[in-house]
């Protein structure tokens, strides 16, 4: 049996795991990694998409993660997502909503205030459409 | 002596307005109780992140310092109740918000307000302050997304230069019968701030940061001040009905006393009736005996 850690996936409205895990995968900035047990200490922030939990008991955890922060500390791993939810959750988004929202982002510079979060919006609905398509896919 | 009839009336009358106050009271202890299990489901977050943001921001010190040339201006965010019935509750925040726009006025800086809840845009035209945002009509006070609207408000004034300090007045919750008004500065982020989270914490932990450090520094200080504010969205929720679920006890207290008082008036003014008619039928039969 692979090594394993303790890891905790919280948000602000309380904890969504708490056990240990074999290995975490999730997407920061960079592109995709993952924790297995003993990693050094780590942060890194992220971006919205599949958060992927491998259980101790060989279980495999998905949650649809927003925005968020992870901290690995002496072998323990905390995940702070901003919003989580399983990806049975994750309705298709109107597909004019994505459009309209990929349109003002295109019209905006980078350097305006309100950019980061328009970006952010923009990358949460490519994520709700993404999982939407790939459920859709599987149950074909 | 008011007449039986009118006693009557008040009584009914007290009697509605007990039942009113007691349903109050019901309904503020069953919201208490939500707000303080949703306390307690937000700590872990809450902990994690204050430990995460302390280890960076030691060393990234500059990157938290207000804009150059900033204006000599502070920003206070006032949280108060949309509604009353809540004893010296808002009084008690509205006196804590003037004793701090005294002390920003008194180091050279212009003050300006953001007002969560009618109650505190209500006192803050009164005193004529600026007012740049308000949030009125909260059906819950306590969700992330008002806590990350005004946190992203307050961050855009900040690396603008539109302000120099930040900092929140809310209620914070001891117990149902203690809430303490308080003044809690957000920025420039107080160094350690995990001493009194986590109960003290040694040197910064060296961790392997990615992308860099100082790209995720907003990342996580953006994270920081929405947690913050949402804890005290959560704080100051809870306080309120807290505060106001001792004063709906109280008021409920006392109109019981009320009732107890004019029942034993009704009583005697009853009494007094019956005597009067005895005396009347006495009389009239002494009458025609004679």
């Amino acid at each position: 049996m692979a090594a394993t850690f303790a890891f905790k996936l919280v948000t602000p409205d309380g904890v969504l795991f708490d056990g240990q895990a074999e290995q975490v995968n999730a997407i920061n900035p960079l592109g995709e990694f993952g924790v297995l047990a003993d990693h050094t200490n780590y942060t890194t922030s992220l971006v919205p998409g599949l958060l992927t939990i491998r259980t101790a008991v060989g279980q495999t955890l998905e949650y649809m993660v927003t925005s968020g922060l992870v901290e690995v500390r002496d072998g323990v791993m905390t995940a702070l997502a901003q919003n989580a939810a399983p990806p049975e959750q994750a309705e298709a988004p109107d597909e004019t909503e994505l459009r309209e929202a990929e349109e003002r982002l295109s019209q905006m510079s980078m350097y305006e205030p309100d950019y980061d979060e328009e970006q952010q919006s923009v990358m949460v609905l490519r994520v709700r459409r993404d999982v939407a398509d790939s459920r859709r896919a599987a149950s074909d | 002596m008011a007449s039986l009839k009118a006693i009557r009336r008040r009584i009914g009358s007290v009697r509605s307005t007990q039942q009113i106050t007691r349903a109050m009271k019901l309904i503020s202890a069953a919201r208490l109780r939500r707000v303080q299990e949703a306390l307690q489901s937000a700590r872990p977050y809450h902990e994690a992140l204050v430990r995460v943001a302390d280890s960076l921001f030691a060393t990234e010190r500059a990157a938290l310092d207000p804009a150059e040339n900033a204006k000599q201006r502070a920003l206070i965010v006032v949280i108060a109740s949309d509604r009353g019935l809540c004893g010296g509750y808002n009084a008690n925040l509205m006196r804590t918000t003037e004793e701090e726009a005294r002390r920003a006025a008194r180091d050279g800086m212009e003050v300006r307000f953001y007002a969560v809840g009618r109650k505190a845009l209500d006192h803050l035209r009164r005193a004529n302050h600026e007012v740049a945002h308000q949030r009125i009509n909260n059906p819950r006070l306590a969700t992330f997304g008002l806590a990350q609207d005004l946190a992203s408000r307050i961050l855009t004034e900040y690396r603008a230069g539109e302000v120099a300090e930040t900092g929140l007045v809310y209620s914070q919750f001891g117990s149902a019968l203690s809430q303490r008004p308080a003044y809690e500065r957000l920025l420039p982020v107080a160094e350690q701030k995990a001493d009194e989270a986590t109960g003290g914490i040694a040197a910064p932990i060296d961790y392997l940061v990615e992308p860099s450090r100082a790209k995720l520094v907003p990342v996580v200080l953006r994270g920081y001040l929405e947690d913050s504010i949402f804890h005290a969205l959560l704080e100051a929720e809870a306080s309120e009905h807290g505060a106001r679920m001792t004063a709906m006890d109280s008021a409920t207290n006392n109109a019981a006393d009320m009732i107890e008082r004019l029942t034993l008036e009704m009583n005697r003014a009853r009494q007094a009736s019956i005597t009067t008619e005895l005396m009347d039928i006495v009389g009239g039969a002494e009458a025609l005996r004679a």
